[in-house]
C-alpha cells in the first residue's frame, strides 16, 4: 500500500497502540528521509517512547497501521525485534549498554561476528574496521583503548559506532538516538551534535529523540511532535523557534487566568532552603510551610533527585543553608538528615531502600530498629505486632509477614518503605518518584498516607516525572531546570504548565 | 494478540478489582509449606539417617555410638565449630573473610609462645586475642573504609600472617611451656561432656544472641542485605562492617587457643586448612534451619554433619581421600539444592 519514494527510508502510517485503560498512540505517522536528522519531541507520557518501542518490536502496535522501512512494508502488529534488526533499524538507548572492561573495538563488535583468519579472531582487522566506523564520526578514540577511560561523549560515540557498524550483507536504514545528550555535561554536547550532523550530511537517516529544544533546533532538519499519543505537528526546523515548539508540545491552551491565591499559610516554615548548591543543583531556595506538599517538576538532568539527596545529607553540598523548623541543619550524612527530622524515600527501591531478602517487620523498623532494643534483647514479638498493625492500616498484601520483601508487589513494597518513615517523628518527607512501578490502588493509598503525615504540621516534597500526578497531588509546584528554580505556582497547576516551564526554563544550559 | 506489557497491566487490574482473591492468597499453600519444611530440615534429617546407618552398620556399630567416640568427635570438632562461627559473621554482612585459618594459626602460636616465655595463661590468651584483634581491625578497615574487595584483601592478610608466623617460629612446633591448666581444659570432661564442647556451646549462644537479639546484629544483617539502603536509613555501615571482621578475628583467636588446649602444642603448619572447613560449614548451615541465610544452629549442624559422617566413614575403614570427597559433595549438593529451592520461593541467593 505504501509506495517507496526515493530517499524516504522510514514511513509509519496510522499507528495506534492501546494499553488497557489508555491509548498511548493514536493514528500516528512519522516520515524520515535519507540524509536528515528528524527530531521526535513530546512531553512525558506523550507516546514518544512507545513509538520507539513499537519500531524496535518491543511493543506490538494495534492492527491497522503500517510500518515501511526502505520500501518493505509490514503491518504494525507484526513488527518483531528480529524484523527491526533485519530491516536495518538501529537503536542507541539512553543506557548505552557498553562494556567497561572491554576495549573500544570490542565494544564496537559486541554481539557481532569478529573478522576471522584461519578460525581465529583477526585482531588487526577488527581494530581497523572499528577505526573505520569511528572515523566516520570523526573521533580520534583509539580502538584499543579500554572503554572505562573514555569521556561521556566518547562513550556515546562508541555506542553510535556500534549501531553504525554493519556486518557483511547487513543493511542499515535508520539510526534512532534516544536522548543521547541527557547524561552529558554541557561542553560535551557539542561534540556529539557535530558528529550527528556529519552523519546525516553523509547520508544517514537519524531519528533524534530529545528534550532539549536548543539541540533540536541546532541539529535537526525536521521535527515531529507528539502529544497525548497524537502526532500534533510535523515541521521543517528552518525558521522555527522554541516558542512554537513549546506550543506544539504543550498544546494551544495557554496560561489560564490565575485563580485567587489561597490564603497564606501561617506559622514558621518547616523547611527553609537558601542558595543550596551541589552536583547539578546550582542555586535553589524555597520555603516549605507546615502541612504543605510541594511538588518538584523538571526534565531528566534538571537536578530533581540531587536536590532531595542534598536535603537528606546523602550527598555533600557545596554551599547553601538548610533550616528545619528554624534550626540550621548540618547535613553531612543521612544520619544528620534523620536527626533533623527529614525522611527520604529514594527512587530506586531495589537499589536504595528495600531490604529485599528480609521480611516486612525488619523493613518497617529499618529506620529505627533501636526502639525494639530494650533491656538487653531485641523485642522481636513487639516488632512483629507493630508490623502487623501497620500492614493492616496500609492495606499491605503479602504471602506472610515474614515473607521476603521480594515476594511483594511494587506497590506493597513501597508502602512498607514509606511506613518506616511514617513511624518516626518526621518533619519533612522527601519522596522521589514514590509511585514508580506502583499499581493504581497503592498509589492512592500512598498519597493518602502522605497527606495524613503532613496534616499535623509536617511537610512533604514530591519529585515526579508524571506531571499530571504532580499537578494533582501538590499544593504548590516548583519547576527545576539546569539546577535552578525556573518557575513556581500555587493552585491551578496543570500538567501543561509544568511541561511548558520545564522546556522553557532550560534555555541557558550551556 | 496480547503483549507481555498488556498482560502485566491486566494482572495489576485484576489485583485492584479482586481484593478478595488477593486476600485469599495470604496463607501459604500446603505444598509450599511442605516444601519449606523439607528444605529447613533436610540436612538435619540426613544427619539423623547417617547416625542410624553408622549405628547399625556391622563395620561401625560397635564403636560409633559409644560415649567415647561421641565425646571424641565433639571435642575434636570444637576448633572448626568456633572457626565456622567466625566465618559466618562477615558472611552475614555480605563479605568474605578467608583469613580465619591464618588468624587461628597465629593465635595458636601467640598463646603457646607467650606461655613458653613464662607469661601466665590469662596473659597469654590476652596476647593471642590482641594479635587477632589487630588483624581483624586491619581487614575491616581496608574493606569498610577503603572499599577493597574482602575476598582478595583477606587472602592477602592471610598470606602475610602465615609468613610472619613462619618467620617467628622458624617453622618449629612449640612443644614446651603450655600451661597444664589449658591442656586439662582441652582434654577433660564436665558432666560427661568435653569441657571444650561446653565452651563451643557458650560461644555459639553468644554469637546467636549477638546476631539475633541485639541491635548491632540487626544492623549487621541489614548491611548484608542492602548496604546502600542501610546507609540511607542512617546505619553506620562502615563501622558495622569493620566490627564484623573484628568479631570474626576474635572468634578465630579463640579457636586458636582451643586448638592449643586440644593438642598441647603450637604448630605453625596449622592454620589455612581451617579456612575452607569453616567456610564450608557456614555455607552448609545456610542451607538449613533458616534456608538462604547464615544462621548459628545451621552452622553447628553443618559442622556436626561433616564431622559425624567422616568419623563414621573412617571407622568403617574408608581411606583418607573419602573425607574431602564426601565433604565436597555434601557442600555442593546442599548449596545447589537450597539455591534451586530458594529460587522457586523467589528469594535471593546467599552469595
Amino acid at each position: 500500500m505504501s509506495t517507496a519514494l526515493p530517499g524516504r527510508v522510514l514511513a509509519v502510517e496510522g499507528l495506534s497502540k492501546t494499553f488497557p485503560g489508555t491509548r498511548a498512540l493514536v493514528d500516528v505517522s512519522l516520515h524520515v528521509w535519507r540524509g536528515e536528522v528528524h527530531a521526535l519531541l513530546g512531553g512525558n507520557g506523550s507516546g514518544k517512547s512507545t513509538l520507539i518501542k513499537v519500531l524496535a518490536g518491543v511493543h506490538r502496535g494495534d492492527p491497522g497501521g503500517t510500518i515501511d522501512v526502505a520500501g518493505e512494508t509490514v503491518a504494525s502488529d507484526a513488527v518483531t525485534p528480529a524484523w527491526a534488526s533485519r530491516a536495518g533499524l538501529r537503536f542507541v538507548h539512553q543506557d548505552l549498554g557498553l562494556f567497561d572492561a572491554l576495549s573500544v573495538a570490542e565494544n564496537v563488535f559486541a554481539g557481532r561476528p569478529y573478522p576471522r583468519r584461519r578460525g581465529r579472531i583477526d585482531w588487526r582487522r577488527t581494530r581497523r574496521q572499528a577505526a573505520e566506523v569511528l572515523g566516520r564520526l570523526e573521533t580520534d578514540v583509539a580502538p584499543e583503548r579500554p572503554l572505562a577511560g573514555l569521556r561521556p561523549a566518547e562513550r556515546t560515540l562508541v555506542a553510535i559506532a556500534r549501531a553504525l557498524h554493519c556486518g557483511e550483507g547487513e543493511e542499515r536504514t535508520v539510526l534512532v538516538l534516544d536522548e543521547p545528550t541527557a547524561p552529558l555535561p554541557g561542553h560535551e554536547v557539542d561534540v556529539l551534535l557535530e558528529a550527528v550532523r556529519r552523519l546525516a550530511d553523509a547520508g544517514e537517516a537519524i531519528v533524534y529523540v530529545s528534550h532539549r529544544l536548543d539541540e533540536v533546533l541546532s541539529v535537526s532538519d525536521r521535527v515531529t511532535v507528539l502529544r497525548d499519543g497524537h502526532r500534533v505537528a510535523e515541521r521543517p526546523v528552518a525558521g522555527l523557534d522554541e516558542a512554537t515548539l513549546v506550543g506544539d508540545i504543550v498544546g494551544a491552551s495557554l496560561d489560564r487566568v490565575y485563580p485567587e491565591m489561597p490564603p497564606p499559610r501561617l506559622g514558621e516554615p518547616v523547611l527553609s532552603v537558601r542558595g543550596l548548591r551541589g552536583g547539578p543543583v546550582r542555586d535553589v531556595s524555597f520555603d516549605l510551610a507546615p502541612g504543605e506538599v510541594l511538588g518538584i517538576g523538571g526534565l531528566v538532568g534538571s537536578g530533581r533527585t540531587t536536590l532531595l539527596e542534598l536535603l537528606f545529607g546523602a550527598r555533600p553540598r557545596d554551599g547553601g543553608e538548610v533550616r528545619v523548623e528554624g534550626r540550621a541543619a548540618t547535613l553531612g550524612s543521612p544520619r544528620d538528615g534523620m536527626r533533623a527530622g527529614l525522611a527520604y524515600v529514594p527512587e530506586d527501591r531495589a537499589r536504595d531502600s528495600a531490604f529485599l531478602d528480609l521480611g516486612i517487620p525488619e523493613n518497617m523498623s529499618a529506620a529505627d530498629p533501636a526502639r525494639y532494643w530494650r533491656g538487653g534483647r531485641f523485642r522481636h514479638r513487639r516488632e512483629r505486632e507493630d508490623a502487623r498493625a501497620d500492614a493492616e492500616a496500609l492495606d499491605i498484601r503479602a504471602p506472610s509477614l515474614a515473607a521476603p520483601l521480594l515476594q511483594l508487589s511494587g506497590g506493597n513494597q513501597q508502602k512498607v518503605v514509606l511506613d518506616r518513615w511514617l513511624r518516626r517523628r518526621t518533619r519533612v518527607l522527601l519522596l522521589d518518584e514514590p509511585t514508580q512501578g506502583v499499581d493504581i490502588a497503592s498509589r492512592a493509598e500512598i498519597y493518602q498516607q502522605v497527606r495524613r503525615a503532613v496534616a499535623d504540621g509536617a511537610a512533604a516534597i514530591l519529585v515526579s516525572s508524571d506531571f499530571e500526578e504532580l499537578a494533582h497531588v501538590s499544593d504548590r509546584v516548583l519547576v527545576l531546570a539546569g539546577g535552578r528554580v525556573v518557575a513556581e505556582r500555587e493552585g491551578d497547576v496543570t500538567r501543561d504548565w509544568v511541561t511548558r516551564q520545564a522546556y522553557e526554563g532550560q534555555g541557558d544550559r550551556r | 494478540m496480547t503483549t507481555i506489557g498488556e498482560r502485566a497491566s491486566d494482572m495489576i487490574e485484576a489485583r485492584v478489582t479482586e481484593p478478595a482473591a488477593a486476600k485469599r492468597a495470604t496463607g501459604p499453600s500446603r505444598s509450599s509449606a511442605l516444601l519449606g519444611l523439607a528444605e529447613r530440615y533436610a540436612l538435619v534429617a540426613f544427619l539423623g539417617v547417617l547416625l542410624i546407618v553408622f549405628a547399625v552398620l556391622p563395620a561401625t556399630s560397635e564403636t560409633f555410638l559409644t560415649a567415647a567416640n561421641l565425646r571424641n568427635v565433639a571435642a575434636n570438632e570444637s576448633v572448626i565449630a568456633v572457626a565456622a562461627l567466625a566465618a559466618m559473621v562477615p558472611l552475614l554482612a555480605g563479605q568474605f573473610d578467608v583469613s580465619i585459618g591464618a588468624v587461628l594459626g597465629m593465635a595458636q602460636i601467640a598463646v603457646a609462645s607467650a606461655m613458653a616465655h613464662g607469661v601466665p595463661l590469662t596473659g597469654a590468651i590476652a596476647i593471642a586475642l590482641a594479635c587477632a584483634l589487630v588483624v581483624g581491625a586491619v581487614n575491616g578497615w581496608l574493606v569498610a573504609y577503603l572499599g577493597v574487595n574482602s575476598f582478595i584483601i583477606t587472602l592477602a592478610t592471610a598470606t602475610l600472617v602465615g609468613g610472619l608466623v613462619s618467620l617467628y617460629t622458624h617453622d618449629q612446633v612449640i612443644l614446651q611451656g603450655v600451661s597444664q591448666h589449658l591442656v586439662d581444659f582441652g582434654s577433660g570432661n564436665l558432666l560427661g561432656v568435653p569441657r571444650v564442647t561446653w565452651l563451643v556451646a557458650l560461644v555459639a549462644l553468644l554469637v546467636a544472641y549477638g546476631l539475633g537479639w541485639t541491635l548491632q546484629g540487626r544492623r549487621l544483617v541489614s548491611v548484608g542485605s542492602n548496604a546502600r539502603a542501610a546507609r540511607l536509613v542512617g546505619m553506620p555501615v562502615n563501622r558495622i562492617m569493620l566490627a564484623s571482621f573484628v568479631v570474626a578475628a576474635l572468634l578465630a583467636g579463640i579457636a586458636g587457643v582451643l586448638q592449643v588446649a586440644r593438642t598441647g602444642t603450637g604448630n605453625p603448619q596449622i592454620g589455612n586448612a581451617y579456612t575452607l572447613a569453616a567456610l564450608s560449614a557456614a555455607f552448609l548451615g545456610a542451607s538449613t534451619i533458616r534456608p538462604g541465610r547464615f544462621n548459628v544452629p545451621g552452622t553447628i549442624i553443618g559442622v556436626a554433619f561433616v564431622a559425624f559422617s567422616v568419623n563414621g566413614l573412617t571407622l568403617a575403614g574408608a581411606a583418607d581421600w573419602v573425607d574431602p570427597v564426601f565433604t565436597g559433595t555434601a557442600l555442593g549438593v546442599a548449596v545447589a539444592l537450597s539455591t534451586v529451592l530458594g529460587r522457586r520461593r523467589g528469594a535471593q541467593r546467599v552469595i
